[in-house]
């Protein structure tokens, strides 16, 4: 069918569609950073992804924070002069549901990106591989930081309701808080790490599992071993092998805490071997981290 | 000989419906299944192949309903859309062990003959891993071919195809076609649909939109009543002239949002309608500025056979 | 090449690609490798070698490694589609549960049983028959657990989370503190059967269980065949395509 001419539409033109190019002004990598950890935090909680996945964080949200919960509870009806749990050691006592935590956080923060090689969209923009590790590293770290820490403040809480003396409850709360703050970067870094390397999200998670969970089993059966035979030196360093015992060692090297069931760096030079070997366990997930986005290819 | 018989058929995932009310008879020879991306030809075929149960309806070939049936595969080859594959295996022995799940008595032979039929044998002792999307397609059309089925299916099978694979592929699903086999391939390009398949079906937004021949489809396409959008210095003046004149169906002057007006003219005989216009501005004095169709979109195509 | 091999072959394909392995070799390694070190350090002594094979062997290793391999058998196949291989065919949906079951039990076993006897033995050498019985308890454990996991895989695809919960949550720490929830966890029907091969004093040591024999033995055949059984029914009924 033929058509009258019509000027605007002769061949080997490009036509102005109306498509607008942004000529305004952009944020720097800052905020490009700022918002790859506030999606990837929030994303650790389900929160902007499906329903599905908002499940097993909040589940695991809720049965860290219930024995608290009830401990507080139980301490305002009783009125028992001390916490039946101390700060520093509430951690080690959820020990399997904050490794299930990040166990499955880790891959889906990290391992559909690196499989789908979606990575090499985010670097076409103003964002550098270190950025992105030290994103998502926050990210993980600060969401497993929300579930280590809601615990302690709500025996915090509980115990200044209950009318405990002020300063010692808050002297060891804070004690607890750093505690879990350490904790959460140590194991967000294991995790991520883990994750990263392990292309199936399934795999990832049971690997991640599988690490934290003989790491634990392991310095749990040195330490044991340890107290049996009286040998006090396999009984105090197994501690720097899992990363809750290391956390829970430099509670007690530092600032004393009251836990008695877990290893106590030894020696004069024992709490500086736990800081060495913490700041290495970060240092070197990050450095890790690091390597391997870089070694992810375009195609 | 095998028909497939899809009967009065809907599919619904939640709120949202992917096949509405699809009554179909699909005999030997290839037919296509057109339509845009989102139309339900993906969900449909899955049902024709046994992987999803109809909400409402039945789906039977020959008489027997495909869900929960392993035994229709002794005659159905399926070639899905997806990619995934068994990686660590070589192309050879991803066809063979098809060959012997089928329980093939000459496995071997059959798996010789599915592969050279897609003409893959040079490339077909290379692991999987290594195939470009045009090897595995093809060697998913070799994994439906080795048991000889009557019936094949066909989820987008150029996808990813140059254009001298692509004719090679017609060429098989011609021949397979006039082998009596009923082949049933879903594509949403017209030129592929149009050069090897007998019989149309087009799905438009879940709902079976036209059948039959292609050659009757396309004469319906070309005789619907075409929009035209004129703008002239009297849009009035030329809008009485073409009513008077006959070529047109309707006239209607709109305003036009971003000032001005325009003339929508609904054309009736397309031919008479683009001869007729130049001569009536020409005798009225009316200078043409544009002269444009406003529905040639493929979209728009389906939308008028839908609402027929 | 019957079906059924067919089947395996290509399920040992997608199982041991190089990742999976790893981490399937570690688990039996680590076991190992405590027992030299306690080996080592202690001498034989009968009740740490109970406790090293009930907590890490049975408690931690055999299950985490079931999870792995249960659900890889057919976790990923029906992630990525290539199920589809196997469900086009005239193939009865048991044959293709049944093959795959038998290829994680046999790849289950092939990393448990060696690596619990040699450390049974590393430990305590072939006293109060203790390397024995907790093999034994290993298989059959091993057993169960893969064709839990394989149902899970067939169910959800966050079979591992949730086989992971299992293993890890349940049979540790609410088994470990509810008597009544004892009788539900197949660890402990594994204990039951270590403890009936187990010489009298290493009974005394630990190598028991809450759970008799008799009962043990029902629960485990009767978990295997209801998971199968129901793992078949739905494969029959997987729905592949449509909505992803």
């Amino acid at each position: 069918m033929s058509v009258p001419d019509v000027p605007a539409r002769s061949a080997g033109v490009i036509h102005d569609l109306g498509f607008r190019h942004y000529d305004g002004p952009r944020l720097g990598r800052r905020q490009v950073v700022r918002a790859l950890f506030v999606e990837s935090t929030r994303g650790a909680y389900g929160l902007g992804r499906s329903t599905r996945s908002k499940i097993m964080p909040f589940l695991l949200l809720a049965a860290v924070t219930l024995p608290a919960l009830v401990v507080a509870v139980v301490l305002n009806v009783t009125g028992t002069a001390s916490l039946g749990i101390g700060y520093a050691a509430y951690p080690i006592s959820v020990l399997p549901l904050l490794s299930l935590y990040v166990a499955g956080q880790a891959p889906a923060l990290v391992s559909r990106d690196l499989r789908f090689r979606v990575v090499t969209l985010y670097f076409s923009r103003p964002l550098r591989r270190e950025d992105y590790v030290r994103a998502k590293l926050a990210a993980l770290a600060c969401a497993t930081a929300v579930l280590t820490c809601l615990p302690v403040l709500v025996l915090y809480a509980g115990a200044l309701l209950a009318q405990l003396p002020f300063w010692a409850q808050t002297r060891a709360a804070a004690v607890g808080l750093l505690g879990c703050l350490l904790l959460s970067m140590l194991l967000a870094g294991i995790a991520l790490v883990i994750a990263a390397v392990t292309p199936r999200r399934g795999l990832g998670v049971a690997a991640v599992i599988t690490v934290l969970v003989m790491l634990t089993a392991v310095q749990g059966i040195l330490q044991a071993l340890g107290q049996d035979q009286g040998n006090a030196g396999l009984e105090h360093w197994s501690g720097l092998l899992s990363p809750f015992t290391l956390v829970s060692g430099l509670q007690r090297w530092a600032f004393d805490a009251p836990l008695e069931d877990l290893p106590d760096p030894p020696g004069a030079l024992g709490g500086w071997v736990y800081l060495a070997v913490a700041l290495a366990v970060l240092a070197g997930s990050y450095a890790l981290l690091v390597l391997r986005s870089r070694r992810v290819s375009v195609s | 000989m095998t028909t497939i018989e899809v009967e009065a058929v809907s599919r619904w995932f939640g709120n949202v419906v992917a096949v509405n009310d699809v009554t179909m008879r699909i005999g030997p020879g290839v037919t296509g299944l057109l339509g845009p991306n989102g139309a339900g030809k993906s969900t449909l075929l899955n049902m024709v192949g046994g992987f999803l149960p109809p909400s409402t309806g039945t789906v039977a070939l020959d008489g027997r309903p495909t869900w929960r049936d392993e035994q229709i595969y002794r005659g159905v080859g399926l070639v899905p859309e997806r990619e995934g594959m068994y990686e660590a295996l070589s192309g050879a022995e991803l066809v063979l062990a098809n060959a012997r799940l089928h329980g093939l008595p000459d496995a071997r032979g059959a798996a010789r003959r599915a592969i050279d039929a897609v003409e893959m044998s040079a490339a077909a002792d290379r692991p999987l891993s290594t195939y470009s999307k045009g090897m595995k397609q093809r060697i998913k059309m070799a994994t439906a071919l080795v048991h000889d089925p009557a019936v094949l299916l066909l989820d987008e099978p150029f996808n990813g195809m140059d254009p001298r694979q692509r004719m090679q592929l017609m060429d098989l699903l011609s021949q397979l076609g006039e082998q009596g086999r009923t082949v049933l391939f879903s594509s949403h390009i017209l030129e592929e649909v149009e050069q090897i398949a007998g019989s149309i079906q087009v799905m438009v937004a879940g709902r079976h939109a036209a059948s039959g021949d292609f050659r009757e489809i396309r004469r319906l396409m070309t005789e619907r009543p075409h929009q035209y959008v004129v703008r002239s210095s009297d849009d009035r003046a030329l809008a009485a002239a073409v009513i008077a004149g006959g070529s047109a169906f309707g006239v209607e002057l709109r305003a036009d949002p971003a000032g001005g007006g325009a003339l929508h003219v609904q054309a009736a005989d397309v031919g008479r309608f683009s001869h007729a216009l130049p001569v009536l501005a020409a005798q009225h004095g009316v200078r043409l500025f544009e002269v444009a169709p406003e529905d040639e979109s493929l979209e728009s195509v389906f939308a008028y056979l839908v609402e027929r | 090449m019957g079906p059924g091999a067919v089947i395996a072959r290509l399920t040992v394909s997608g199982l041991l690609g190089r990742r999976r392995a790893a981490v399937l070799v570690v688990l039996p390694l680590v076991l190992l490798v405590l027992a030299g070190v306690f080996r080592a350090v202690g001498g034989q002594d009968l009740r740490t070698a109970v406790l090293l094979l009930s907590t890490l062997g049975l408690g931690t290793v055999v299950p985490l490694l079931c999870v792995v391999v249960g659900t890889g058998v057919v976790g990923p196949e029906i992630e990525d589609g290539s199920i589809l291989y196997l469900l086009s065919k005239p193939l009865r949906r048991s044959l293709i549960v049944l093959s795959k079951l038998a290829v994680a039990v046999a790849t289950s076993w092939a990393l448990l049983v060696p690596s619990v006897l040699v450390a049974g033995v590393l430990l305590v050498g072939t006293a109060q028959r203790l390397a024995v019985a907790y093999a034994l308890a290993a298989a059959v454990a091993a057993v169960a657990y893969c064709a839990l996991f394989l149902l899970l895989a067939v169910l959800t695809r966050n079979a591992v989370v949730i086989g992971l919960l299992y293993a890890l949550i349940w049979e540790t720490t609410i088994a470990g503190v509810v008597p009544g929830a004892r009788v539900l966890s197949v660890r402990q029907w594994a204990y039951a059967v270590a403890e009936a091969v187990a010489g009298d004093e290493a009974v005394r040591q630990g190598v028991d269980s809450d759970v008799g024999l008799t009962t043990s033995i029902v629960l485990l055949a009767l978990v295997t065949g209801l998971a199968s059984t129901y793992a078949v029914r739905r494969l029959r009924a997987l729905r592949l395509g449509g909505q992803e």
